[in-house]
């Protein structure tokens, strides 16, 4: 790869985009620029590795040039020793990420790298997530047409990068979407709305020599080219939606499902009714074989051609989030259920400034399979409504109370059920309780404080002799203080603390500022690896033990 | 490489001064909470002052603020004529909770007359348009749009008391 050549037509087309930005071309420069490092110690209690060596930073800067209907971008990352939690194979540094585009009403074309995402993703989302060191951008073409208003069809062909390289497997995808109350006429005026959508995904790999389960002396006579199809339907009628995708996919024998020949298929239907002071919402999901990767033989996160979502409700706070569930590519059934209800003001419950109340529900189970064999067969049969093994389930009631001008009361219970085996452990099922209190109290004008308490209780225990060695496990005890100062600074104090059965105490101590897009912010002490919210802005951190500081801005 | 750099840092440098006034895209594709598909160039208050705030339903810092915000939104549009657009960055996971959470907290006009004024709501589910306006994974990020199209402010996170500043910067735009 030649990053020297691409870094200078990248300078370049910035030198001609900041010549543009004064006037001769019209053009403008905008992109952000961000900066993360850690000096962390070994940490055998907490999980936190070893930094041999000493300081371990993630940088990227994306750059972006805009000129009317064109458009061309890069970025460059760096990645001197990658963060804890990031995959080694990011050690490097040069231009990621590069394209131009242009993008009129009727038509657009990208070059280079792109994201995308047909309907939900679940035969295609070419996506980033840079907390979690995901990124499988596309690198090829990419085709939009709006022929009428109303009707988008997209095509696109490229291969997925992985880490600092790009995937053999070849992708190739059409989509198309017609939105019925834009394209036709009698309906433009109608309270039904209604959108239709359909895809297909194909991909394209070399042959390879995989040895059959039933006898090791014959290869598996692979396909390649690999199908998936999928169509979509929403409806919406006043206070009611319909949102539905199902999918297919062909016989794709690949190392995530033991290399069987069964075919895909997944569904993802919401059902909503929402109005002033009222919602609800239910979302069924099954999934059978659906992993869709365009390499074969690669397990792990990266080069999904795909994305499945799990649809159990996403929590901020920490005890809440502790045991995350992941979506089970090889299948999986689950259910959603949502209730939000507003006590009005002036209401006996309501009070003085309304009173808001929300119930959730989720449940998740395996498949009911019945094996048939190993790689090279069609591996196992399944029915559609069986229940396996039982994966994860959260019942919870959440009030949040304004109870005066400055104070904002919230309480949440609850009960979350969660089976290691979504995460690839032996099968074990925690039954877990939580109480989170949380008080936002805006002192004044210049002052906010916001207190945060929560508990944790557990029948799952930390014991490494009994081979029990997840650190989440136990009864634990967190607090939070955050302190803002005016608009711009903030400090922040925490600990979590296992007081029972489990394992680990983690203080910490955080100080940040912001003015206008950019952002400084220094830690020191332990940190657990999580969804962490502070200062305002919510991301991903892993396990650390030492000084972590960050830096971003946006231009 | 180390010269390369350094010629990037400095366009950077001279790239964040002309930012100013760098016009928003037309073509990105956004959804509606109805689940059409429409142009970013529907994001237009007939020559007066737009605000565009980038969300999420799970993060706290935003639904603070649009809930702040909410409680005053209907002065800041008899005053200023602002239009304010929230754009969810919620992807598949959580996209379908954005029309509940909107319309259950009086964001979006569900056609009661408990408020005079509404957010416009948009989804924006795989970043398209955050990427195109350049803004990283962390929301919120707020803008600040003149009658011309122009970004003429933004700012990152959300502290209490950060909506003054957004008042202020929109009734800049008025003078």
């Amino acid at each position: 790869m030649n990053i020297k050549r691409l870094l200078l037509t990248g300078v370049a087309l910035l030198a001609a985009g900041s010549a543009g930005a004064q006037g001769v071309l019209g053009g403008h420069v905008t992109g952000n620029i961000q900066l993360d490092g850690q000096m962390s110690h070994e940490d055998t209690v907490i999980g936190a590795d070893p930094v041999p060596e000493a300081l371990k930073l993630n940088a990227r800067a994306d750059i972006l040039y805009t000129n009317g209907d064109f458009s061309a971008g890069l970025r460059f990352e760096a990645y001197q020793t990658p963060l804890l939690g990031f995959d080694p194979q990011y050690k490097g540094q040069g231009v990621a990420h590069y394209f131009v585009a242009y993008k009129a009403k009727r038509i657009s074309v990208t070059a280079g790298n792109f994201y995308e995402q047909f309907g939900s993703g679940m035969i295609l989302r070419a996506y980033e997530d840079r907390y979690l060191g995901l990124d499988n951008a596309l690198l090829g073409v990419n085709l939009q047409l709006r022929p009428v208003d109303g009707v988008t069809l997209k095509a696109l062909a490229g291969k997925q990068r992985v880490y600092w390289e790009y995937g053999d497997g070849l992708v190739r995808g059409l989509d198309a979407e017609a939105d019925l109350n834009s394209l036709i006429k009698s309906m433009r005026e109608s309270k039904l709305q209604v959108s239709l959508g359909a895809g297909f995904v194909s991909k394209y790999e070399d042959d390879e020599s995989i040895a059959s389960s039933a006898d090791p002396g014959q290869r598996l006579n692979l396909p390649l080219n690999v199908g998936a199809g999928a169509a979509r339907l929403n409806l919406s009628y006043g206070h009611f939606t319909l949102q539905s995708e199902y999918a297919r996919k062909g016989q794709d024998p690949w190392a995530g499902n033991d290399y069987i020949y069964r075919k895909g298929e997944a569904l993802l239907v919401n059902m909503g009714y929402s109005k002033r002071g009222f919602s609800a919402s239910l979302q069924a999901k099954h999934i059978d074989n659906m992993g869709f990767k365009s390499v074969r033989s690669q397990t792990g996160e990266m080069l999904f051609i795909n994305y499945l979502p799990a649809i159990n409700k996403q929590y901020t706070y920490a005890s809440l989030t502790m045991f995350p569930y992941v979506t089970q590519v090889n299948g999986e059934n689950g259910l959603q259920g949502e209730v939000m209800y507003r006590f009005k003001k002036g209401t006996l419950l309501g009070g003085k400034y309304g009173t808001d109340i929300t119930l959730n529900a989720s449940t998740i189970y395996g498949l009911d399979t019945v094996q048939v064999g190993g790689a090279g067969t069609e591996g196992y049969t399944a029915s559609w409504f069986g229940l396996g093994e039982h994966y994860y389930t959260d019942l919870s009631l959440e009030v949040e109370k304004k109870v005066s001008k400055k104070v904002t009361l919230t309480a949440i219970y609850s009960y979350q059920e969660f089976n290691p085996a979504v995460e690839g452990e032996e099968p074990d099922l925690y039954h877990n309780h939580i109480v989170v209190g949380d008080l936002h109290w805006r002192v004044n004008k210049k002052h906010t404080l916001h207190f945060k308490a929560e508990w944790m209780g557990s029948d799952s225990f930390y014991d490494p002799a009994q081979s029990h060695t997840d650190r989440r496990a136990g009864d634990w005890i967190m607090g939070f203080v955050e302190w803002n100062i005016g608009k711009n600074w903030f400090l922040s104090a925490s600990d979590q603390y296992a007081y029972n059965d489990g394992v680990g105490n983690y203080p910490s101590v955080t100080v940040g500022y912001t003015h206008g897009t950019t952002r400084l912010q220094v830690g020191y002490g332990k940190q657990r690896e999580g969804l962490l919210c502070i200062g305002g802005v919510c991301r991903r951190v892993p396990a650390s033990n030492g000084i972590t500081f960050g830096m971003s801005t946006s231009f | 490489m180390k010269k390369i750099l350094l010629a990037t840092l400095g366009l950077l440098m001279a790239g964040s001064l002309m930012a100013q006034g760098a016009k928003l895209p037309d073509n990105v594709t956004l959804k509606t909470l109805d689940g059409k598909s429409v142009p970013s160039s529907v994001i237009k208050n007939d020559g007066k002052p737009v605000v565009i705030s980038f969300w999420a339903t799970w993060c706290g810092p935003c639904m603070l603020e649009l809930k702040t915000i909410r409680e005053q939104y209907d002065e800041w549009v008899e005053e200023t004529g602002v239009k304010m657009y929230i754009v969810s960055i919620d992807d598949a996971r959580t996209a379908a909770r954005v029309k509940g959470v909107a319309e259950k907290q009086g964001w979006s006009d569900t056609g009661d007359d408990e408020y005079k004024h509404y957010y416009e709501v948009l989804l924006d589910s795989n970043r398209d348009f955050a990427t195109a306006l350049g803004i990283g994974q962390d929301p919120p990020h707020t803008f600040v749009i003149n009658g011309d199209g122009e970004i003429v402010w933004q700012h990152k996170g959300y502290q209490p008391g950060a909506e003054e500043e957004l008042l202020e910067q929109i009734r800049t735009l008025l003078q």
